[in-house]
C-alpha cells in the first residue's frame, strides 16, 4: 500500500514575497572546488548562461596575482582555519572583484555564499571588525577592503531570470513530451543556502523557492515531500574522510526514501556537494539495502542547459553522474547518442562498498 | 638527490634536507610546466598531492612562518589564546562570542539535527549546555570526546533557534580550541585532524582551493559505484570536454594556480593565526606518534582510515 497518493502530491506554496534583492547585472564569480572537481559542467554551464543571457560578469584577471580562489568553505567547516583568516580570503577575493570592475558577487557554491555572507554579517555585529581587516589586509598583500553591494548565488541569478528562459530559449520543457504530463521534480535547497541566513534566500528556510520557482517556469511539477528540507549529509569531514561516510550515506537513504512514494522524474539542486551525493551515494544504497532508486539528480544549471538543447555530454556533462540522466532525457524528447558518453572502451571496473 | 626523486621520499629520508632546499625543490615540481593543447599542463601537481614529500615540506614551511618575529597580530593572539582556560575561549574568541545569546533549552536544535538523528549519543542542546555552565571540567570533557566532531556543521540548528544561537558556529569554535589544546587526540575522530590538515588543509595551502579533483579518485570513493569509476579513468579528458582545465593554468575547475596568487592567499591565511593551528596540530600529532611507536607517516596513515 502506497503512504501517499502519487496522483496527488501536495505541491510547494509559492512563496507570499520573495524576501530577497537580486541585482540584474555585473557579477564577479567565484567558483567552487567541489563543482570544480566533481561537477565541472554545472560550473562551466554558469558562464554559458550568463553569456546566453547577455550579463556583464567576470572571473579572468590579468594581474597573476589577482586569481580567484577558494573560499575556505570545506577547510573553514572542516575546521582548518580560523575565522579571521576566512574574513582576509574573502576580502581578498572582494578587492579583487572591485579591481575588476565589479560590484557585485555571485558565488558557484552554497557555501561559499554562506561564507561570504558570514563575513558581512559579522562587520555588522562587530563594529571596529572592518577597520581591523583593511589593516591586516594590506600588511598581508596591500589591498584594501572593499564591501560588495550584493552577495548572491548563481541560482538566484538563473531565478531571476528563469522567465525570460522559458520564454526566449528553452527548446524543452519539463513535461513528458509523449503524453503532456508535467514532470515531477523534487528539490533539494543546499543548507548552506537558505538555513544559516534564511533571511538571504529567496522564499526563506521553509518555503524556499529558489529551485522550485525555476521547475514551475519551466514546466514542471513541484513537490513538497516530507524530508524536503533535510540536509544531503555531505558535512565536510563526514563525506572527505572515509570511515565517517556512513552519516552521508544514512541522510540520503533518508531523503530517497521519503520522496520515493511521489516517484518522482528527477532530483534537482543547486549545491555542489548535494548534486553530487544525492546522486552517486544512490549506488552504495543499492549495493547496502538491495533497493535501487534510480532517480537522476541535476544541478539547475545542468537542467537548464537540458532544456536549452545544449549537447547532455560535450557541453552539460551528464556522463559525471552515477544514476544515468537518459531515461529523464527520453521522457522530456531530447534527442541522445548514448555512445558519445564515453571517450574510450574502458571496460567497467569492478568495486564493492568497504 | 634528483628533483624527481623528493617525490618518492618520506619523513625520515627528508630529515637531512636543508628547509629552503625542500621549499625551493617543492616550489619547482609545482611550477613544472609543459604546452599542450589544452593549455600550460603541469604534471607533477598529481604527484605532489597528499605525498609524505608534501607533508614534510608544509610542516617546516609552517614551523618557519610561526616562529617569524614580530608576528601577525591575531598570530599572537592564537598563540596567547591557547595557553588561557577554555572559559576564557568561550569569552574573547570572536565566533564564539557571537554563538551565543541565551538558551530556552527548548531542544529545538537537536529536535531537527541530522546528526542528532544518525548519532544517538549525539545532542546539540548539551553542547550549548555545558557552554552556558562555563564549568573548565565540562568543557575539557567535550573538547576530549567524539561527540564533538558529529555535527555535520548544515546548520539546521540555527535556523529555528527562538534564541538566534548559532550551535554550528560554537561547534566550529569548540573544535578550534580541542585542537589548539591537543585535547582533539583523545578521542578518533579527533585525531582524524591530523589528516585533514594534509588533506584540505594542504590543498588550500599548495593549490588555492580546498577539494583538488584527484581527491576524488575512484579507489577513495568505492560508494560512488562502477559507472563513476568509468568516468574517472577518463577524468582529465572528461573534465577538458566540458571547459573545465584540469591542471592546467586557467579559471574554472582543476585549475593551476600562479605562483603569485598562492603567495597572497597564503599571506592572509597567515594573518589570520590559522598557522598557529597548524603548528599544533603538527606538534601533537608528533608527540602522539612517537607514544605509539610510529613514524609521522605511519601515523598518517593511521589517523585517516581509523574511525
Amino acid at each position: 500500500m502506497e503512504r501517499f497518493p502519487i496522483a496527488a502530491p501536495t505541491e510547494t506554496a509559492k512563496p507570499v514575497k520573495t524576501v530577497k534583492e537580486i541585482p540584474a547585472n555585473d557579477f564577479y564569480l567565484t567558483t567552487s572546488c567541489i563543482l570544480g572537481a566533481l561537477n565541472p559542467g554545472t560550473e562551466t554551464l554558469i558562464t554559458k548562461l550568463y553569456d546566453l543571457l547577455g550579463l556583464h560578469w567576470g572571473i579572468t584577471a590579468a594581474n597573476p596575482a589577482s586569481q580567484c580562489t577558494c573560499c575556505t568553505g570545506i577547510t573553514s567547516h572542516g575546521d582548518m582555519m580560523a575565522f579571521e583568516s576566512t574574513l582576509l580570503v574573502v576580502a581578498r577575493l572582494w578587492s579583487v572583484a572591485a579591481e575588476l570592475g565589479f560590484e557585485n558577487i555571485t558565488t558557484a557554491c552554497v557555501t561559499s555564499f554562506c561564507i561570504h555572507t558570514e563575513c558581512l554579517e559579522m562587520y555588522h555585529e562587530e563594529p571596529d571588525l572592518m577597520q581591523k581587516v583593511d589593516r591586516w589586509l594590506y600588511e598581508a598583500c596591500g589591498r584594501t577592503l572593499h564591501i560588495p553591494k550584493h552577495v548572491v548565488h548563481a541560482s538566484d541569478i538563473i531565478y531571476r531570470y528563469r522567465d525570460t528562459l522559458a520564454e526566449s530559449f528553452l527548446k524543452h520543457r519539463l513535461v513528458d513530451f509523449r503524453t503532456g504530463r508535467p514532470l515531477r521534480i523534487v528539490d533539494h535547497v543546499g543548507c548552506h543556502y537558505n538555513k544559516v541566513f534564511p533571511e538571504k534566500a529567496v522564499g526563506g528556510a521553509d518555503y524556499c523557492d529558489v529551485l522550485t520557482g525555476m521547475i514551475r517556469s519551466w514546466g514542471g511539477q513541484t513537490v513538497d515531500y516530507p524530508e524536503r528540507r533535510h540536509c544531503c549529509g555531505m558535512g565536510f569531514r563526514q563525506c572527505m574522510i572515509r570511515p565517517n561516510r556512513g552519516y552521508t550515506m544514512a541522510c540520503v537513504l533518508k531523503k530517497l526514501a521519503s520522496m520515493e512514494p511521489y516517484q518522482p522524474d528527477a532530483i534537482l539542486t543547486n549545491c555542489p556537494g548535494c548534486n553530487v551525493f544525492l546522486d552517486k551515494e544512490q549506488w552504495a544504497i543499492q549495493e547496502l539495502t538491495s533497493k535501487e532508486y534510480g532517480i537522476p539528480t541535476l544541478s539547475y544549471t545542468e537542467l537548464a542547459g537540458l532544456l536549452l538543447g545544449w549537447d547532455p555530454y560535450d557541453v552539460v556533462g551528464i556522463q559525471a553522474h552515477t544514476v544515468p540522466v537518459e531515461p529523464l532525457l527520453d521522457k522530456i524528447g531530447i534527442p541522445y547518442d548514448s555512445d558519445r558518453a564515453w571517450l574510450t572502451d574502458t571496460p567497467k571496473e569492478e568495486v564493492s562498498v568497504s | 638527490m634528483a628533483t624527481h626523486e623528493y617525490l618518492e621520499q618520506g619523513h625520515e629520508e627528508l630529515k637531512h634536507v636543508s628547509d629552503t632546499e625542500l621549499c625551493s625543490t617543492y616550489a619547482a615540481l609545482r611550477d613544472e610546466c609543459q604546452p599542450t593543447e589544452a593549455g600550460t599542463y603541469h604534471p607533477n601537481l598529481q604527484k605532489l598531492c597528499g605525498s609524505a614529500f608534501e607533508r614534510e615540506k608544509d610542516r617546516r614551511e609552517v614551523r618557519r612562518l610561526v616562529e617569524q618575529d614580530p608576528p601577525p597580530e591575531m598570530q599572537a593572539w592564537y598563540d596567547e589564546a591557547r595557553r588561557q582556560p577554555c572559559v576564557w575561549w568561550l569569552d574573547h574568541h570572536l565566533v564564539a562570542r557571537h554563538a551565543l545569546k541565551s538558551c530556552l533549552s527548548c531542544g529545538v536544535c537537536t529536535a531537527q539535527c541530522p546528526a542528532a538523528q544518525y548519532y544517538e549519543e549525539y545532542n546539540p542542546r548539551t553542547i550549548v549546555d555545558v557552554a552556558l555552565s562555563r564549568d573548565e571540567q565540562r568543557l575539557i570533557e567535550l573538547l576530549r570526546s567524539d561527540v564533538l566532531w558529529y555535527c555535520g556543521q548544515c546548520g539546521s540548528c540555527k535556523t529555528k533557534c527562538p534564541r538566534e544561537n548559532n550551535v554550528m558556529g560554537l561547534v566550529s569554535s569548540l573544535r578550534f580550541l580541542s585542537q589548539l589544546k591537543g585535547y582533539h587526540l583523545a578521542s578518533v575522530r579527533g585525531r582524524q585532524q591530523y589528516a585533514a590538515r594534509h588533506l584540505w588543509g594542504a590543498n588550500f595551502w599548495n593549490r588555492a582551493f580546498s577539494l583538488y579533483f584527484r581527491n576524488a579518485d575512484a579507489s577513495s570513493h568505492p560508494d560512488f559505484g562502477p559507472r563513476y569509476a568509468r568516468y574517472w579513468a577518463e577524468i582529465e579528458e572528461q573534465m577538458r570536454r566540458v571547459g573545465a582545465t584540469p591542471d592546467v593554468s586557467g579559471d574554472l575547475g582543476g585549475k593551476k594556480v600562479q605562483p603569485e596568487t598562492l603567495a597572497e592567499l597564503r599571506r592572509c591565511v597567515q594573518w589570520g593565526g590559522t598557522l598557529v593551528l597548524w603548528q599544533q596540530i603538527e606538534e601533537h600529532a608528533q608527540a602522539s606518534a612517537v607514544r605509539s611507536g610510529l613514524t609521522i607517516d605511519e601515523y598518517y596513515d593511521k589517523v585517516r582510515s581509523e574511525g
